[in-house]
C-alpha cells in the first residue's frame, strides 16, 4: 500500500504505518493534490489491520508549512473547495479532522509553520528534532488564524499560544521551549529514529485499550469535567472491562497484584518484542 | 488629542502603542473604587485612539499590581459592600477583557503581582515580566475568597500551580522564573529593560495586520468558552469574517514587494485623525 498518494508517502513497517509528506522542494506545502489524497491516506491508514500506530513527519527540512498558496492561487476549483470546507468548519487535514482512531506522533523533523500546526495540534504525541520550530504567519498575511491555534491551546498553556498567533512570522517557538512548555513530549536528534522507537513501544499496548484511551482523551476536550468522565466510565465499562483481566480484578473489588501490573508485559501482539 | 488625565492611571502612546500604567505606586498600586472606575475608561479611550495598534500595561513603583485596596476597605466603612453589586451581577469593567478590548494586550509585570493582580495576567493576550517579578495569592489568608482570576489562570496554564497559589495564599510566592517556565508569562526580561522590550514587542506585533488580529484574538478567547469541535466552528466563523478584507491582499502584496505592509485602519476606530506618524520608536520599525 504505498505510492498514489500525491505529495505523500505512505509506508507500512511491522505495526507502524508512516504518513510523510513529500514535497520537500516547497517545504511539503499542502498543493491540491496534497490536500485532496491526505483523507485518504488517514483513512488507508486506520483500516489497515497491520497498522497499530501511525507516525506524521516530512521528507527534507521542514516539516509541513501548511497551504500551497502559490498553487491553490491558480487552482480555482481547489481553492473553492478548500474555502468551503474553512468556512463550514469541514477540513480534512489531519488525523483529527479524519477521525482516526489509532495513536498518532506527529515526528516534527523542522520548521512547522501556519497550516502545519494542524498536524501537531491534532496528533496524540508530538516529538520534534532539535531543529524544529513553529510559528503562525497568517496575521503577518492579513490572515485570521483559528483552528491550529485553538487546537494547541486547548493542549497546553494558552499565552504561548495567543503570542504565536499574534507575533506573525516575526518570531518562532524553537524545540526547546517547545519541549518546556510540554507542546512537545521529547526532543532528539534524530527524529524519525525516535518516532519509530516510540511507536513500537505503543504497539505493544492493546489496539482496543489505546482507541478508547484516544477516544474518551479527545472527548473529554469537548465537555465539562463531570460529562467527560461520566462518559469515561460508560465505555470502559462497556468495552474495556470485558476484554481485560485486569480490570475486572478492579472491578471486583481483587486488585490485580502488583507484578501482574508492572511486572513483564503481556504478549498483547504478534509483534511486540518483550 | 491628549489622553484623559485620571487619579489613579496614566495613558501613553509612543508610536503605534498605547501604555496604561498603574499609577498608585505608594500604595504597591492597589486598586482602590477610583482606579475601578478609572481602568474602564482608560481602557476603551486607548482601544478607540485609531493611532494605537497594541496596548501594554505595566505598574509604576516597584509593584505591578496587587488587587482590591485593602486600606479602603479597612477604613472607609463600605468593605467589599461597595462590590455587592457588580459582582453578583457579574458586572465588571476593569480588565481589557472586561472590556472587550479588540487590540492586543501585552502586560508587562515589573513587580508583585498580588491577588487581584491577577485579573490582569488572565486576562491580557501576552504576558511578560521582569526578572525580579513574584506572584502570590493571598486571598484566603484575609478570609477572602478567589475566584474569577484563578478560573481565568486555569483555562491558561497547569492548573496545580493555580491551584496551589490559591489555597497556600499569602504564605508562597512563584517566581518568575516558574511563571516562565510554566507558560504563564512568555519572556523574562532584566527590569530595567522591561519596558523597553514591551514597547519592542509591541512594535513588531504592530506589524501584523488589525483586522485579522483582532478576528485571531476572538477564536482564540472563544475557544476558552466551549467545546473543541464547537471552538472550531466559531474559529471558522472568525477565519471567514476578515475573508475580502483589503488586509489580504496587501499582505501577500507587501511581502512580495518585500516591503512592509500597509493595512486598513480598523474599522472601530475613529476616522477624524490624520495617518499616523511614527515616533522615535516607531522610526525604528523595519
Amino acid at each position: 500500500m504505498t505510492g498514489n498518494y500525491r505529495g505523500l508517502l505512505v509506508v507500512r513497517e511491522g505495526p507502524i504505518g508512516w504518513l510523510i509528506f513529500d514535497r520537500p522542494e516547497v517545504g511539503n506545502a499542502m498543493d491540491a493534490a496534497m490536500l485532496a489524497d491526505l483523507p485518504r491516506a488517514w483513512h488507508d491508514l486506520d483500516a489497515d489491520p497491520d497498522v497499530r500506530v501511525i507516525v506524521n513527519t516530512g521528507n527534507g527540512s521542514a516539516f509541513q508549512t501548511g497551504l500551497d498558496v502559490r498553487q491553490l492561487a491558480g487552482d480555482r476549483d481547489a481553492l473553492r473547495e478548500q474555502s468551503r470546507r474553512t468556512k463550514n468548519a469541514e477540513l480534512r487535514i489531519s488525523a483529527w479532522h479524519n477521525r482516526v482512531g489509532k495513536p498518532v506522533i506527529a515526528a516534527v523533523n523542522g520548521v512547522c509553520a501556519g497550516g502545519g500546526l494542524h498536524f501537531v495540534a491534532d496528533a496524540d504525541i508530538v516529538i520534534a528534532a532539535q531543529r524544529a520550530t513553529f510559528l503562525d504567519p497568517h496575521v503577518s498575511l492579513g490572515q485570521a488564524s483559528a483552528f491550529e491555534l485553538i487546537g494547541l491551546a486547548r493542549r497546553g498553556a494558552v499565552e504561548p499560544v495567543m503570542r504565536i498567533g499574534l507575533s506573525g512570522r516575526h518570531e518562532r517557538l524553537d524545540a526547546a521551549r517547545a519541549y518546556q512548555l510540554g507542546i512537545v513530549s521529547e526532543v532528539v536528534p534524530d527524529v524519525r529514529a525516535a518516532a519509530g522507537q516510540l511507536a513500537e513501544k505503543i504497539s505493544r499496548n492493546p489496539p482496543e485499550a489505546l482507541r478508547l484511551v484516544k477516544r474518551q482523551l479527545w472527548r473529554a476536550l469537548e465537555v465539562g469535567l463531570t460529562s467527560a468522565r461520566r462518559e469515561a466510565a460508560v465505555a470502559e465499562m462497556g468495552v474495556a472491562i470485558a476484554r481485560s483481566p485486569q480490570a475486572a480484578h478492579l472491578l471486583s473489588g481483587e486488585p490485580a497484584t502488583q507484578p501482574e501490573l508492572l511486572g513483564e508485559p503481556p504478549c498483547h501482539t504478534p509483534n511486540s518484542r518483550l | 488629542m491628549p489622553y484623559t488625565e485620571f487619579q489613579t492611571l496614566k495613558l501613553q502612546r509612543h508610536g503605534p502603542v498605547g501604555w496604561l500604567l498603574f499609577n498608585r505606586p505608594a500604595s504597591l498600586n492597589a486598586m482602590n473604587s477610583v482606579m475601578r472606575a478609572e481602568l474602564a475608561d482608560a481602557w476603551l479611550e486607548l482601544d478607540r485612539d485609531p493611532e494605537v495598534q497594541v496596548i501594554v500595561h505595566t505598574g509604576e513603583g516597584r509593584a505591578f499590581q496587587t488587587g482590591v485596596d485593602v486600606a479602603e476597605l479597612a477604613t472607609d466603612g463600605l468593605g467589599m459592600e461597595r462590590y455587592r453589586e457588580s459582582m453578583e451581577a457579574y458586572d465588571l469593567h476593569f480588565t481589557a477583557w472586561h472590556q472587550q478590548v479588540s487590540k492586543p494586550v501585552i502586560a508587562a509585570v515589573n513587580g508583585i503581582c498580588a491577588g487581584g493582580g491577577f485579573h490582569w495576567v488572565a486576562d491580557a493576550d501576552i504576558v511578560i515580566a521582569a526578572t525580579t517579578a513574584e506572584f502570590t495569592e493571598p486571598h484566603v489568608s484575609v478570609g477572602q475568597v478567589v475566584a474569577m482570576e484563578a478560573i481565568g489562570l486555569l483555562r491558561k496554564m497547569p492548573f496545580e500551580a493555580v491551584m496551589r497559589m490559591a489555597l497556600v495564599g499569602r504564605y508562597e510566592r512563584m517566581p518568575a522564573q516558574r511563571a516562565y517556565e510554566l507558560g504563564m508569562v512568555s519572556q523574562l526580561v532584566p527590569p530595567e529593560q522591561l519596558r523597553d522590550v514591551a514597547q519592542q514587542l509591541a512594535e513588531t506585533i504592530a506589524r501584523n495586520s488589525p483586522a485579522a488580529m483582532a478576528a485571531t484574538k476572538r477564536a482564540l478567547w472563544g475557544a476558552l468558552e466551549t467545546g473543541l469541535t464547537e471552538a472550531c466552528r466559531g474559529g471558522a466563523r472568525e477565519v471567514v469574517s476578515v475573508w475580502g478584507h483589503p488586509d489580504q491582499d496587501e499582505g501577500p502584496r507587501a511581502f512580495a514587494e518585500k516591503r512592509e505592509p500597509r493595512w486598513a485602519k480598523p474599522e472601530r476606530a475613529e476616522p477624524e485623525r490624520s495617518a499616523p506618524e511614527r515616533s522615535a520608536h516607531g522610526g525604528s520599525r523595519r
